[in-house]
């Protein structure tokens, strides 16, 4: 889920920005810095959207950098164990099948995949039920429910997921025939 | 919500368009990423009607009486369950004891919120 949230950060300054446009500079390093980072406690750091404040610099000795503490606002994106969002298929293979929403990753295996959807090889990999009115293949939407989530050395999260239960997995069906090449998708 | 970040990138984004003529290489692989997925899974169209599921009066009683969390009310506006069943599935907390008095209150809920959504 994104959230809309506070947070600090003390930024260093080099010298040589010391001058009439500090505060632009500042504000541009930030957005540079922090905008694609990903932390475990705050998920993926979207899009700063306003600076508050900037304190009072602090200079340091031996180096001359100079640390601003900065309050700023900003969109965040992180995944919660349990929650239940949409996610776009982006390769489906036997092992289960891999999902995108937004920056993250999600990976969902094959055993929690409903038991009466088989796997079918060939140019369009997939998952189709036996009647085969529902099918989930590379740009489906899948409505799905994360059941953990992990930070990886790359500060890609990875989330390890389970369609959605039974009664959300109807719906998921629902939504699943609505591929995006073929047709646009209901809003 | 998401139609509500949707809203948020897609003006930041446009601000980067005036600045420069390749907005994308300005931005990180993330921003737009999630630009994508949310535009994409947006249910709602535009400001007023966000407004209008934000304010909703039930949504309003429940979230000062029963503390409905944001986080709550934002699964629901992203996901438009239709059923009472799907609601419950989603967020299995609406149904704590005081939240709402039974499901038929909840599936009014749902059914008021269908209903700004389809006359944006």
């Amino acid at each position: 889920m994104f959230f809309h949230m506070v947070l600090e950060r003390n930024m260093q300054l080099h010298p040589r920005y010391f001058g009439p446009h500090l505060q632009e500079k500042l504000k541009s390093k930030l957005v540079k810095d922090v905008e694609g980072t990903c932390s475990g406690k705050h998920g993926f750091v979207v899009a700063v959207t306003k600076v508050d404040n900037i304190g009072k610099g602090l200079i340091r000795e031996g180096t001359g950098f100079v640390t601003f503490p900065v309050k700023y606002q900003c969109v965040v994106f992180r995944p919660f164990r349990g929650e239940i969002l949409e996610a776009v298929v982006t390769l489906v293979n036997k092992m289960g099948f891999f999902a995108e929403a937004g920056p993250v990753n999600i990976f969902v295996s094959n055993h929690l995949i409903p038991d009466d959807m088989e796997f079918q090889s060939g140019d369009a990999p997939n998952y189709t039920t036996s009647d085969g009115s529902v099918k989930i293949q590379k740009d489906s939407e899948v409505r799905l429910k994360i059941i953990g989530v992990r930070v990886d050395a790359a500060e890609i999260v990875n989330s390890d997921a389970g369609l959605a239960g039974k009664k959300c997995f109807d719906h998921t069906f629902a939504r699943n025939e609505h591929n995006l090449d073929n047709c646009p998708v209901e809003k | 919500m998401n139609c509500e970040v949707a809203l948020i990138l897609d003006k930041k984004y446009e601000q980067l368009q005036n600045i420069s003529d390749d907005p994308l290489s300005q931005t990180s692989q993330v921003f737009e990423k999630s630009l994508q997925y949310v535009k994409r899974f947006s249910r709602y169209k535009n400001s007023e009607t966000v407004k209008q599921v934000r304010e909703y009066p039930s949504f309003q009683t429940v979230l000062s009486r029963n503390r409905l969390a944001e986080f709550e009310l934002c699964v629901l506006g992203n996901l438009c369950p239709e059923t009472v069943e799907e609601a419950i599935a989603m967020v299995p907390t609406i149904k704590t004891k005081g939240r709402f008095e039974d499901d038929d209150a909840i599936e009014k809920m749902l059914h008021d919120l269908s209903l700004i959504k389809k006359f944006e």
